[in-house]
């Protein structure tokens, strides 16, 4: 497509950012910052992003700019031979497509809940004869029974499906009618929602972070996270954490970064755009872990101090003490004094007496969806006016989840409307957001959040390192760095720097093949495959193997993008030896008449 | 009273007979409390447990317990008896109260109005005290978690169910204007359309042009397209 062009250069940087910036920096930053030693985990993912993720980011857009077309069309014509890496990049954003949008309906969800006196995660729910809370309430925590029963109504395991919720559903529906809306104009539209999905997120994160910092207790999860373990540092898990995380952070091998550039002007000065993007994505991943933190110290000395008043309250009903003998502060004094002076009647209290312990609550480290609807929301039920906090949260998630699936849907958009298969844009994007609602459905029924987590978990983690890694190595090595490097030349006027040309072609093809091969060997070593599977007796997440067919499923997602690279290679080796051999007889024919 | 019987019995019987009457009056005076003490223990079968957290519901506001307080709990069980079973003859000396510990806490047995050393059955002591439970809270300016009765569990109130949830009413309007969103920009897009197509034909250009000019997708071109100068050589051939 081109004419259809950015409105100026400042709306490629805001959807590249708007794209790159998501809920992966909200969710899984801090939790390897939690994992890998606090402060200490800034140095790999610092270096990282230099060595692996600014030259793959720079790379994408290089292509996009200068090719001008989606990424099956632009990776076509870098190598006809591997024109499937562009295919494969399709595939695996339609599977994205399909399942991302799906938080977005759970964000919805929550932020149409929270308009409310009371939010509905605050208390659980009372059962029938109203004697009590609801029995799987009580055994988990209100907020866990607000998302697996009451957002999610989950079964048991993946195996047993259910009917499809409606709530959910609705929900889903307007989260792609939405989507249609931003793109129903091609990146005309998109260019003006930009603006504001790219910035509003930063006021919400900035309002959040001067109210998490005035919360009581924050400095405790800020002071935990920035008190750097060096030890490790040591380990090889955490190197290879950062580099993955530098590696999905930026959204590279969608082809929705090629899609963005495609729209430039040619002389458009990427450069400077792709270092500013990657460094406005880690700073913000730094940031937002600021902001998780202080509401994870505030819920942890929350938990802590609900704890120790409970002990507190144990002690005075049992010992029939007067109600200012023990006060927060003094309750483990107390415990060991009770002790000695009532032996026998402490040794009553038995196993209703809990420990309370700060780090403990502090050592919870959650992610993923875990991380945003059940541990922020239940820090949120604490603050007080919830529902404004809980409003603006939601709307934060929802900001940069949908600006995140403005990239991926961009992505499948681009290759098919180079295709001209369907001439408006309009109805193929109507047609893309229909056919994605219909097949999401499948994960709004009762088990589709397990089927969620599989293709969250597979759908595009292999797929993408293999993809970037031939990428790498077809621009470098077999379309030429000599080539790129005059390519280069002629979109900005000035020759590649040998920062860039070290980085290409030597360092980031050598850690994306480290990267791959320590996946390989994890997913070996790893047996069979698990998922966590919510028991409603027990009231929490049980580890459960995959049944066979998940399994094979999951075979399926990676191969299915995998293998369109060799296989087009192999059909267009064909069509050529075809072309060739026509060629021939046909010279031989003209000759011999 | 005393004085009553004291003639009553001196008038009936003899002098002597009398004294003895007094005597054994005067030590039913004496052991009627004892006797109270033996229905009113820790871990009674037919009496609860009271337990009051004064600090916790009124911090600063809150007021001393002593025995006044005591006679006035005294006073509203003698009610909540009255109000559940109907009777009158309820009084405070109904209500035996024992093993206060600082806490605060207490023990009471309800005895019946007719007969002193009956106490009333546990069942009957809770319906009177679920029936009037609001009232002996408000009493004391507590609630049901700072005034327990334990073993008489409070009932939840009932949860309030709207006919309409009210997320489906926030969901409503959004997708409302979304439809509008969409449907807007749907009839501005063809209006445009329109006036442009009017706008060239009254100018009265021909639709060859138009088609060079490569009107895709609605968005008509600034200037001309002219295809001579497309790279096709720039893509790596076959």
């Amino acid at each position: 497509l081109i004419e259809n062009k950015w409105d100026n250069p400042m709306q490629f940087v805001l959807a590249c950012v708007s794209y790159a910036v998501g809920l992966g920096n909200v969710w899984r930053f801090p939790y390897l910052c939690q994992m890998h030693g606090g402060g200490g985990f800034l140095i790999p993912y610092m270096l990282m992003l230099v060595l692996l993720g600014v030259p793959l980011f720079y790379m994408e857009l290089a292509i996009g700019q200068k090719m001008r077309l989606g990424s099956i069309g632009a990776w076509r014509a870098i190598s006809p031979y591997l024109g499937g890496v562009g295919m494969a990049s399709v595939v695996t954003s339609m599977y994205l497509c399909l399942y991302y949008n799906v938080i977005n309906a759970w964000s919805f969800w929550y932020l149409f809940h929270s308009f409310q006196s009371i939010l509905p995660w605050a208390e659980c729910p009372v059962n029938s004869n109203l004697t009590g809370p609801v029995e799987e309430c009580e055994r988990a925590t209100p907020t866990q029974y607000f998302f697996y029963r009451e957002t999610l109504d989950i079964s048991g395991s993946i195996e047993e499906n259910g009917g499809i919720h409606m709530g959910q559903a609705l929900c889903l529906l307007l989260a792609w009618i939405i989507v249609y809306l931003f793109i129903i104009k091609g990146v005309k539209s998109t260019g003006k929602v930009v603006y504001f999905t790219a910035t509003f997120p930063y006021l919400v994160l900035i309002i959040y972070l001067i109210r998490g910092v005035t919360l009581h207790g924050s400095i405790n999860g800020v002071k935990y996270m920035f008190t750097p373990k060096m030890e490790q540092l040591a380990k090889p898990t955490t190197w290879i954490n950062a580099a993955t995380q530098i590696f999905f952070s930026l959204g590279l091998g969608f082809g929705s970064l090629i899609a963005f550039a495609s729209y430039n002007q040619y002389n458009n000065n990427f450069e400077k755009q792709a270092i500013i993007v990657s460094m406005v994505n880690s700073g913000t991943s730094i940031f937002a872990s600021i902001v998780t933190f202080s509401i994870y110290g505030f819920k942890a000395t929350f938990n802590y101090e609900s704890c120790l008043e409970r002990v507190r309250l144990l002690l005075l009903n049992t010992f029939d003490l007067a109600e200012d003998t023990i006060s927060l502060e003094n309750v483990n004094h107390w415990i060991a004094e009770l002790n000695r002076t009532h032996p026998e009647q402490f040794a009553s209290l038995g196993g209703r007496l809990e420990t309370c312990d700060l780090e403990a609550e502090l050592d919870t480290a959650v992610e993923g969806t875990g991380l945003a609807f059940i541990v922020y929301s239940e820090a949120i039920k604490n603050m007080p006016v919830s529902q404004l906090w809980s409003v603006l949260y939601f709307i934060m998630l929802l900001l940069l989840g949908m600006g995140s699936m403005l990239g991926n849907v961009i992505a499948v958009i681009t290759p098919l409307s180079d295709l001209k298969f369907i001439s408006v844009l309009s109805y193929l994007v109507g047609l893309v957001c229909l056919f994605c609602l219909l097949l999401g459905l499948g994960f709004t029924t009762r088990s589709g959040n397990y089927w969620f987590t599989m293709f969250n978990d597979y759908g595009a983690t292999f797929s993408l390192l293999f993809i970037v890694l031939i990428e790498v190595i077809t621009v470098c090595y077999i379309y030429g760095i000599k080539r790129f490097e005059k390519d280069v030349e002629d979109m900005l006027g000035h020759r590649l720097n040998c920062y860039w040309k070290i980085m290409l072609a030597g360092v980031s093809p050598i850690l994306l093949i480290a990267l791959f091969i320590f996946y390989i060997v994890n997913y070996i070593q790893g047996g069979t495959p698990t998922y966590q599977a919510w028991n409603k007796e027990l009231g929490k997440s049980v580890v459960t193997e995959y049944p066979p067919y998940a399994q094979a499923f999951i075979g399926l997602l990676l191969a299915s993008s995998v293998c369109c690279i060799p296989l087009t290679a192999l059909y267009t080796y064909c069509k050529k030896r075809n072309l060739a051999s026509g060629k021939r007889e046909r010279t031989v024919s003209t000759v011999s008449a | 009273m005393i004085s009553y019987v004291f003639w009553g019995s001196l008038a009936l019987s003899g002098i002597k007979e009398g004294m003895l009457v007094w005597i054994l009056f005067l030590l039913c005076q004496v052991g009627a409390p004892a006797l109270a003490q033996d229905l009113c223990q820790r871990d009674a079968p037919n009496g609860y447990k009271v337990r009051i957290s004064l600090k916790t519901a009124l911090g600063e506001d809150a007021y001393e317990w002593n025995q006044s307080e005591m006679f006035f709990f005294q006073a509203t069980m003698a009610f909540a008896m009255r109000r559940h079973f109907q009777m009158e003859t309820y009084n405070v000396d109904n209500i035996i109260l024992c093993v206060q510990t600082s806490r605060v806490s207490f023990w009471f047995v309800v005895t019946s109005p007719d007969n002193t050393t009956m106490l009333i059955p546990k069942a009957d002591v809770e319906k009177a005290v679920r029936m009037s439970r609001h009232r002996i809270n408000n009493a004391f300016l507590l609630s049901d978690r700072t005034l327990e009765f334990l073993g008489i569990y409070p009932t939840l109130a009932a949860p309030v169910n709207p006919d309409t949830p009210p997320w489906l009413i926030v969901f409503g309007v959004v997708i409302g204007a979304v439809c509008v969103g969409i449907i807007a920009l749907l009839i501005s897009s063809l209006l445009q359309k329109r006036r442009k197509e009017k706008g060239m034909t009254e100018d009265g250009q021909d639709e060859e042009d138009m088609q060079v000019k490569g009107v895709e997708n609605g968005i008509n071109l600034d200037g001309t397209y002219n295809r001579g100068f497309t790279d096709d050589d720039r893509f790596t051939k076959l």
